[in-house]
């Protein structure tokens, strides 16, 4: 197989179980590519045509929209992600990759303010702790988790379902750079100019938890791409950990669905950390402590990891409202939380 | 032959007295009626010559010539038939011109009996200042009668107003059955709130300081409820108060109910006319004059359209509304609080703790730039009103309304030094009082780290300003320097 064959086939942008039956069957790239050629492998005309060019083009495009391509095997090749049995052979690359396994941190693209605190607090947390955080790129939990791991100064991995010069969400395109510029990654095994089709999400989902020395579910109802990521992992052998909700909560449902099913529940950032270092594979990563939170002060102490509203921290603060708000606002001046609207978040 | 009787006209608000002026004479039998009537007051001919005859008076076989002047000044309604009749009674010396010595405003049945029309609280004024009796249907005494140092007489048929303006009867006292029923309006009191403190808490600095509010949480937060208690805890008007705000309500046909400050709550549906005043003819006024000297609530403030707040702003900022129509000029009165309430997204969810947000982040965006329009920027304070926990209704009842009404008058008598409420504080007044050091340090810190803008700094100010009054210390200090941060409106 040279590379040359396996980046034209790579270019085709098949369902990766597509890709992976063909080569079983016809043995290798040159030979799956001459059965394109020959008609015997009926393939939609964009990725007949992709297929079939030249291989200084495909390089050429990878130039054009900035990206590499790195292929399995090659010494740029997450380690971690190559042990996988169903690694894409072909990774196309923008930024630098970490060179250790990362935390995937996913969850729903509908998540509630309690879930995108949660995913942020726990963003922050790994990028303090010195993981890498591999998410998607979507809205929602992977969004928070990625927006707190460049405001922690961390490396975020992205995992994008559609080619590098395809941002999906437009929104997230601010969020996209920001992530480059802070020395993370944004990644897929799809060519430059893929569309976001629905059906290349799901087999997405095992580059993160691939990439992953264990993978936390921050919020999922139960069903979505969150549990697929699980799955993955389960199957990667990746230890899964999630974070309980209440019983009847809809948005929490795959959270506890895990937990039946044997996942670890996880009770805040400093709780992840703390088994992260207690899985023996993982105990050699080099960690650097979480910032110490300031105690003492009872409105900062009921500002939980997700964040709470001002309402919630006059209850629990068991202080006067004027109180209350005054010292919010010097808390916030100094730093120590921050605000989102209504919702009081642990500063840095 | 003549003679002349008053009555009245509203520019606006302001009654302006109009000279019905009577001409018999000539031979030719007819009735011209000029000055600017519009339909109803020209229908004002048939309806007087029936009540005349039906009360037993003859009608001159001669040529009428009815004029209300000043001619300029547009006259809408039915109130002349009764000064009119008056009039051609003197004029044609049927009666002794003495009854030509009153203010008069009524409308005539054909069989004679007077009817009540809109404008007495308007025809008492022009009576007091004339030093005349004024002549208004029994059910409207009591309007008329709130302007202090008018004679007001209740006149029941066109025989009775003779007998009345020429002194052989005193006339009838008010009687309110006969008047228009003023829907009584429930205002809630405090106490039924439950939880919600920091609502609660803002609600009562709005009412001190007279600040604009805006109330954002998700559907049956209470945002509703909440801004309906804030007549409860406002201060009782004065008589001048009083006064000002039936006249802005007389101008539109409608009887506030006394005593309270007024709260109207208009649709987003409504139309700019409805809102700002306005409508073909006599320009009448709109929701916005409806609630002087009282609050405004716009519910779902998001969807109201644009162009009705950006018709709001100018008014709000100076207490007067000026509305031009062909030929006419008027300007209402609306020193307003307004109290706004905003779902967080078009479904509510956004940023709940329990339910997911359905809205595509478009639709939020889009959502929330119309809340940031030029009206938001006026919004002194913004305070989110979470959904409840069903433990929090059972939670004990919250403080009633009474010790909060009674701390805010506190308050705003600490502003009465100031001539204005602290809502009206422009920068150059924020600039001349004293602020302690500690507190402009604060603020400072929190304009450079909180990113609040020059216009954000300013309603800071008025809002920690609020805050010492409430607390009762002449100056702001750090602590309420930073309270009125975290309160800081949206914008």
């Amino acid at each position: 197989m040279s590379r040359a064959d396996r980046l034209r086939l790579a270019f085709a942008g098949m369902h990766p179980l597509r890709r992976a039956g063909l080569i079983e069957r016809y043995g290798s790239a040159r030979t799956v590519l001459d059965a394109i050629r020959r008609g015997a492998v009926r393939v939609p005309p964009a990725a007949r045509r992709a297929a079939l060019q030249p291989a200084h083009r495909c390089t050429a495009r990878l130039q054009a929209v900035g990206v590499e391509a790195v292929m399995r095997g090659d010494p740029g090749y997450p380690e971690h992600l190559a042990g996988v049995p169903d690694a894409p052979d072909v990774l196309f690359v923008r930024g630098r990759l970490p060179p250790t396994p990362a935390v995937a941190v996913v969850g729903t693209r509908r998540c509630t303010r309690y879930g995108a605190g949660l995913a942020g607090a726990y963003g922050s947390a790994l990028s303090e702790a010195g993981w890498p955080v591999a998410s998607g790129l979507a809205r929602g939990v992977d969004g928070a988790a990625h927006r707190a791991v460049v405001a922690a100064g961390g490396v975020g991995v992205a995992v994008l379902g559609s080619g590098s010069d395809v941002v999906y969400p437009p929104e997230h395109r601010g969020l996209h750079d920001a992530l480059l510029d802070a020395g993370g990654a944004v990644i897929t095994e799809y060519p430059p100019g893929v569309p976001p089709n629905g059906w290349r999400f799901p087999p997405r989902n095992r580059i993160i938890s691939g990439l992953s020395a264990a993978v936390v579910v921050v919020e999922a109802p139960a069903a979505g791409g969150a549990l697929v990521t699980a799955a993955a992992a389960l199957d990667q052998g990746r230890p899964v950990f999630a974070v309980p909700g209440d019983v009847d909560r809809e948005a929490s449902r795959g959270c506890n669905l895990l937990i039946r099913d044997g996942a670890v529940p996880v009770l805040g950032p400093a709780d992840l950390i703390e088994a992260l270092s207690l899985v023996p594979a993982l105990a050699a990563v080099q960690r650097g402590g979480p910032g110490a939170p300031r105690r003492g002060d009872p409105v900062v102490g009921a500002v939980g990891p997700a964040g709470a509203t001002v309402a919630e921290i006059v209850e629990s603060a068991g202080l006067p409202v004027h109180e209350v708000l005054a010292r919010l606002t010097r808390l916030e001046v100094e730093g120590a939380v921050r605000r989102d609207g209504d919702l009081v978040l642990p500063g840095r | 032959m003549f003679a002349a009787v008053t009555s009245v006209a509203l520019v606006g608000v302001d009654p302006v007295p109009i000279r019905v002026e009577v001409h018999v004479g000539g031979s030719k039998p007819l009735f011209g009626l000029v000055g600017l009537p519009d339909t109803a007051v020209r229908e004002a001919k048939e309806r007087v010559r029936a009540a005349l005859s039906s009360a037993g008076y003859p009608f001159p076989n001669r040529r009428i010539t009815v004029n209300l002047a000043p001619a300029d000044i547009p006259k809408a309604g039915s109130a002349y038939d009764l000064p009119i009749a008056l009039g051609v009674l003197a004029a044609s010396r049927v009666v002794p011109p003495g009854v030509g010595e009153v203010v008069a405003l009524g409308e005539l049945a054909l069989d004679g009996v007077v009817r009540p029309a809109r404008g007495a609280l308007g025809a008492a004024s022009v009576a007091a200042a004339a030093g005349r009796p004024c002549l208004v249907h029994p059910g409207s005494v009591g309007e008329a009668a709130l302007v202090g140092g008018a004679e007001v007489r209740g006149v029941r048929s066109l025989g009775h107003a003779v007998a009345v303006a020429l002194g052989e009867d005193d006339g009838d006292d008010a009687d309110a059955a006969l008047g228009e029923a003023v829907a009584p309006v429930r205002v809630p009191d405090l106490g039924v709130v439950r939880g919600q403190r920091v609502a609660r808490r803002a609600l009562e600095v709005a009412a001190a300081g007279g600040h604009h509010l805006l109330l954002e949480g998700p559907p049956g937060a209470g945002k509703t409820l909440l801004a309906r208690c804030l007549p409860g805890i406002l201060p009782v008007p004065s008589r001048e108060e009083g006064l000002e705000v039936a006249r802005a309500w007389a101008a539109a046909g409608r009887r506030p109910v006394p005593g309270r400050p007024p709260f109207r709550s208009p649709h987003h549906t409504a139309s700019t006319a409805a809102m700002i005043g306005g409508g073909s003819g006599v320009p009448v006024p709109g929701e916005l004059t409806l609630a002087h000297r009282g609050v405004l609530f716009l519910d779902e403030l998001g969807e109201f359209p644009p162009h009705l707040l950006d018709a709001l702003r100018q008014p709000i900022e100076e207490g007067v509304v000026h509305v031009a129509r062909k030929g006419i000029s008027v300007r209402f009165p609306c020193s307003v609080q307004i109290v706004a309430a905003s779902n967080p997204c078009p479904c509510g969810y956004a940023g709940d703790r329990v339910r997911s947000c359905r809205c595509t982040p478009g639709a939020v965006a889009r959502y929330r730039r119309r809340l940031s329009g030029p009206l938001a920027d006026r919004l002194d304070m913004r305070v989110v009103v979470p959904r409840l926990d069903p433990g929090d209704l059972l939670g004990p009842a919250g403080e009633a309304s009474a010790p909060v009404a009674a701390r805010v008058s506190a308050a705003r008598e600490r502003q009465e030094g100031r001539g204005r409420l602290n809502r009206d504080m422009g920068r150059a007044e924020l600039d001349a009082l004293a602020w302690d050091t500690a507190a402009v340090e604060h603020l400072l810190d929190a304009v450079a780290r909180l990113g609040l803008s020059a216009r954000g700094f300013d309603r800071v100010r008025r809002v920690a300003l609020t805050l010492a009054d409430l607390a009762g210390i002449a100056a702001p200090g750090e602590r309420q320097v930073a309270e009125a941060v975290a309160l800081r409106g949206p914008g």
